[in-house]
């Protein structure tokens, strides 16, 4: 399913400036797409319109511009037709759980439930929701009493067992330890081909190992859009994301010839490690 | 699903047991409560004292005997003092006799006592009701039942987001004791220290507010109808029936003394 965000300018009631001026940017069906931006520059509000959440029927309205979700206004779903349409999940574990559930099983059954799937539906769902984000072991835990960590995951498998057409994904790895991230990362590249995925980023490198594209987001507005290298040459880029240190990096490694064929950049823990040792072999 | 993991971390009255109270769905217990509301304040307080000392017996009979007596006593005994002291000996009526520097009034004791005996039923029926009914139960029960998630929803959710609740306050207050508040000092200190922890504590739960209501709606809370249930209590035509004639029965033992005088 395809989403379009069409020239949106948002401000908040009573700011000075706008959030969002004039973004502007397409995503097809099934794009792996990570939005970056550093921290202030509105990638939750453009992901809570994104998701459909904004405009919210009161105060939170679009100057201009607006979301199409599937070729239709966001605004012209109803909450079961948005829900399935896209998933939204922010960026703390603690305020993305239902309230509504005793335990992670629950939690993870509360929207199909919602959908009033049949039961052996809404069973199927949270099984593979589950599976897929080894939580299988904490299915009897209470959400609440979840790390962070745990909780973002539960969060991100609630959010599949809606099978969503498009999945926004605001920071997931931010409050990850790195092996939880490399494997909710393994996790996000087994998704379904079919599905979108969004993910809006502070830092270039959690997104290299799924994202095909990137969005860079600098005064509410999109300013670059393309490859990883594409973002990493914008002149903004190291202000906006701090990448020097990978951009130097990757330089060396490339320099010495030892950039391994599978790998775009050094991402996952382990391949980084080993990328990063065969550079400084290389360079002596 | 198992609830007794979860319940572990929780704040929760209920007893995880394999008693006939357990057995029963939630909806006929929360019946069965209900008539003993409206029976309390209609009965006598002697008949009213019988439904408590039915109610702890029953407790024991359901696996819940460690725990119902004791909250009932903890609760009702400085209760019974605090309307003994006021009805029996403060306040003025026309029955009060001397006794030292004391005036004893029998009709504040009666009075006090069968305030005492009413909220004491009414106590030991919800607790009754909460040590046997996981609220998980009971917002399936309602689903079940085809009642609207809204409510379910508003009866579940202040149980669930009291651990979350107490998390944030105790972070709070070790943030601005961190800051150098002095959070353990003389009661006027704990007083002046009141603001600085009430203040973030209501933003931040109006700022959860808004996040819960964001995932409910991406959740399709509401979206239809009726929720697919998972594990619906167990029900029977016979509890249904038992609903209904108790349910009647509350209305009409409260309607009618109403209705005579």
């Amino acid at each position: 399913m395809a989403l379009i965000v069409d020239e949106l300018v948002f401000r908040f009631p009573g700011a000075p400036a706008p959030v969002l001026n004039g973004c502007t940017f397409a995503i097809g069906g099934g794009e792996r797409v990570a939005i970056l931006a550093p921290n202030g520059a509105g990638k939750t509000t453009l992901a809570r319109w994104m998701a459909g959440l904004l405009p919210d029927g009161g105060f939170l309205n679009a100057e201009r511009g607006g979301v199409r979700i599937g070729g239709l206004p966001a605004t012209s779903f109803t909450a079961s037709q948005r829900a399935v349409a896209v998933q939204f999940v922010g960026q703390v574990p603690a305020q993305q759980m239902s309230g509504a559930a005793f335990t992670v099983y629950e939690e993870l059954a509360f929207g199909p439930c919602n959908l009033a799937l049949p039961r052996a539906e809404v069973r199927e769902r949270v099984d593979r929701a589950l599976a897929m984000c080894n939580l299988e072991h904490l299915a009897g835990r209470d959400p609440f009493s979840l790390s962070g960590g745990e909780q973002q995951r539960v969060s991100i498998a609630s959010a599949l067992a809606m099978r969503p057409s498009i999945l926004v994904l605001d920071e997931p790895t931010s409050n990850l330890d790195p092996e939880s991230r490399d494997a909710l990362i393994a996790h996000l590249r087994a998704l379904p081909d079919d599905m979108t995925l969004i993910v809006l980023e502070v830092a270039l490198r959690p997104s290299l190992a799924f994202a095909e594209r990137f969005l860079l987001l600098d005064g509410g507005a999109i300013v670059a859009d393309g490859t990883a290298d594409d973002v990493m040459r914008h002149p903004r880029c190291v202000a906006l994301l701090g990448t020097t240190a990978i951009r130097a990096a990757a330089a060396q490694i490339r320099d010495a010839g030892k950039w391994p064929a599978a790998l775009r950049l050094p991402l996952l823990v382990d391949d980084g490690r080993v990328a990063f040792r065969e550079a400084a072999d290389a360079l002596g | 699903m198992d609830r007794q993991r979860a319940q572990a971390a929780r704040t929760l009255l209920f007893v995880t047991a394999a008693g006939p109270l357990h057995a029963l769905n939630p909806l006929t217990k929360l019946m069965a409560f209900l008539w003993t509301v409206s029976a309390a304040i209609v009965l006598p307080p002697t008949l009213t004292l019988a439904l408590v000392v039915a109610g702890v017996v029953l407790a024991y009979v359901a696996g819940v005997g460690g725990v119902v007596p004791a909250k009932l006593v903890a609760t009702i005994v400085p209760l019974a003092a605090a309307l003994a002291l006021m009805h029996g000996f403060l306040i003025v009526r026309p029955d009060e006799v001397p006794l030292g520097p004391l005036h004893v009034s029998p009709a504040g004791f009666r009075y006090a006592y069968s305030v005492v005996a009413r909220i004491a039923a009414m106590l030991t029926a919800s607790l009754l009701f909460v040590t046997t009914t996981h609220p998980g139960d009971v917002l399936a029960s309602l689903d079940a039942a085809g009642v609207s998630p809204a409510v379910g929803y508003l009866i579940a959710s202040p149980l669930l987001l009291l651990e979350p609740f107490s998390k944030r306050t105790r972070a709070i207050r070790d943030a601005q004791r961190a800051r150098g508040m002095n959070l353990t000092g003389t009661w006027k200190a704990r007083v002046r220290a009141l603001p600085a922890l009430l203040v973030p504590l209501v933003t931040l739960a109006l700022s959860d507010l808004d996040h819960r209501a964001m995932v409910l709606e991406s959740r399709a809370f509401g979206g239809e109808k009726r929720r697919t249930v998972l594990d619906a209590p167990p029900d029977s035509r016979g509890q249904s029936r038992f609903r209904r004639i108790v349910g009647a029965l509350a209305v009409v033992q409260l309607a009618v003394p109403l209705l005579w005088h």
